[in-house]
């Protein structure tokens, strides 16, 4: 018997990417290394290791969006970009009180966000 | 060696909110002005090659096939025609598209137009739209937003070089006075610094978009078009066209990462300075021969980082500039006489052709009393797609 279904994950994550022929880490995804050219094929993602991308991070840069696009019944929203021990750096929502530091230190999770009609998203949220 | 390459007829409607016409209609009004301004619409019987410029109608009108759509709204089949869509590039791409299809010999007159009728949906669902250029994953998803980016950025700038919300507004009431005096323009308002900054009203008639980005750093949601006729100069049907021709010396492009975060300094817009210098080298001069520039500012902070980029200011310098009139109409270096994305205003798919539309303007001593640059010989325009990767530099010259 083929059981067809497919089950959501219990805890969204979003992913970050080694090559395993030279080691160079990438978010978001590529599919090809800029260092020693291999190919990531998407539906096997042979020769590339994915790891959970969350935990403590530094903040680049921050804003406070007031004019957010459709969808989103908030009066605001904080955004920042932040960037991780590894190395490797993104982009997503801010959750804190007042406003934020560059260069404050801050811990990074994944949630789902159902903003915009369709499926929902994995989210950065760092707080 | 490839012919020469140049403009011979422009046209441009009001910018503004058009959204009870048609994109088709917008974008043919200002073919028809460019046929006119040209020599006559019976011209448009000698065209090689419609190439139109536009970002997203199939979401903004549900109207896709933009181009076959304006050659049959203009009489001119079988003439052949293609759309270009490079975001809010897409003008400045069928520019250069253009330009390629007279130097490979394929055409010797090319039909250039461009529009966005982005008002035929909310505020919010424009936002919305635009932000699909973003990566979808890793930016769209979050929620992200052009002038969220753009918002992240400026802080960045200010941590770094020190500009203030000051500064900011004062490129704005540059833009602004510029924008007051072209009846092309859609906000034909001037702005003080008192208004917008010093008063005691300025922060609510100046009200934060994306934190330390104000209403007045940022460019209207705005309907329009522009077009252009380009011509082989070397051809005989140049003589066809009564304007002398403003050549097209020099056209660079690039492109810079898609996800923002992963360039190495997200202050350094890496594809517009690779860009400028390409066209700088295809026009055979440098920073110091320019006379006057539109630069892409959507949001103002762009103005200045893509003034430094281009070669006209020291990395985090521009603002002084600002602050001492070097960018004014009767500046050292005019930038933006047209009132620029932030007065004129910026219907993404059309912003490109309006750009060069206005060095043309300027080249040929066009421009409305009080706005016109002195004797210009060299004009560039700056034309961003998504957030700064993919850009298209163009550069005229008054031979």
């Amino acid at each position: 018997m083929i059981d067809f279904s497919v089950y959501g994950e219990q805890t969204p994550h979003i992913s970050g990417w080694r090559c395993q022929k030279c080691g160079t880490l990438y978010y978001p995804a590529p599919m090809v290394c800029r260092k020693c050219d291999s190919m990531r094929d998407p539906t096997t993602n042979k020769g590339w290791e994915e790891f959970d991308l969350e935990g403590p991070c530094t903040l680049l840069t921050w804003t406070r969006v007031w004019n957010l696009p459709e969808g989103f019944n908030k009066k605001f929203l904080l955004f920042g970009m932040v960037e991780f021990g590894n190395g490797l750096r993104a982009s997503g929502r801010i959750e804190m009180e007042g406003d934020p530091a560059i260069g404050m230190k801050l811990t990074a999770k994944t949630i789902e966000a159902d903003e915009r009609p369709g499926k929902p998203v994995k989210v950065f949220v760092f707080s | 060696m490839a012919p020469r390459v140049g403009i011979v007829g422009i046209g441009h409607c009001r910018f503004g909110n058009s959204s009870d016409y048609d994109l088709v209609d917008v974008i043919a009004y200002s073919a028809n002005a460019a046929f006119k301004d040209a020599g006559g619409l019976a011209l448009r019987k000698e065209v090689d090659q419609v190439i139109v410029g536009n970002m997203a109608s199939g979401l903004f009108n549900r109207e896709t096939a933009v181009a076959s759509a304006l050659v049959s709204r203009m009489d001119m089949e079988p003439c052949p025609a293609e759309l270009v869509e490079n975001g809010p590039a897409s003008g400045a791409s069928a520019i250069k598209m253009g330009y390629m299809a007279i130097a490979s010999g394929m055409a010797d007159v090319v039909l250039v137009a461009a529009g966005e009728v982005m008002r035929a949906v909310t505020g919010w669902e424009a936002t919305d739209i635009v932000a699909t250029m973003a990566h979808k994953e890793a930016e769209y998803n979050m929620g992200l937003t052009l002038p969220g980016f753009a918002g992240m950025v400026t802080r960045l700038y200010m941590e770094k070089y020190g500009l203030t919300e000051r500064d900011l507004a004062l490129v704005a009431v540059k833009d602004h006075a510029n924008g007051a005096k072209n009846i092309y323009s859609h906000v034909q308002l001037p702005v003080t610094i008192d208004a917008i900054a010093d008063g005691p009203s300025a922060g609510v008639v100046n009200n934060y978009v994306a934190e330390p980005l104000r209403m007045y750093s940022t460019c209207p949601v705005t309907d329009g078009s522009a077009a252009l006729i380009l011509v082989n100069m070397d051809s005989p049907k140049a003589k066809l066209f009564k304007k002398k021709p403003v050549r097209i010396a020099g056209i660079g492009s690039a492109t810079d990462t898609h996800v923002v975060h992963n360039r190495e300094d997200p202050l350094v817009l890496k594809a517009v300075k690779i860009s400028s210098d390409r066209a700088y080298k295809m026009a055979g001069i440098g920073p110091k021969d320019i006379s006057f520039a539109e630069l892409h500012d959507a949001f103002v902070i762009f103005e200045l980082m893509n003034s430094e980029e281009v070669g006209f200011f020291e990395r985090g310098t521009s603002f002084l500039a600002v602050r001492n009139h070097e960018t004014d109409i009767g500046g050292r270096l005019p930038i933006n006489p047209s009132g620029g994305l932030k007065a004129k205003g910026h219907p993404v798919g059309g912003t490109g052709v309006s750009q060069v539309f206005e060095l043309v303007r300027q080249l040929r001593g066009e421009a409305e009393e009080g706005r016109q640059v002195k004797d210009p010989k060299y004009g560039m325009a700056v034309n961003f797609g998504g957030f700064g990767n993919n850009v298209i530099t163009t550069i005229l010259a008054k031979d």
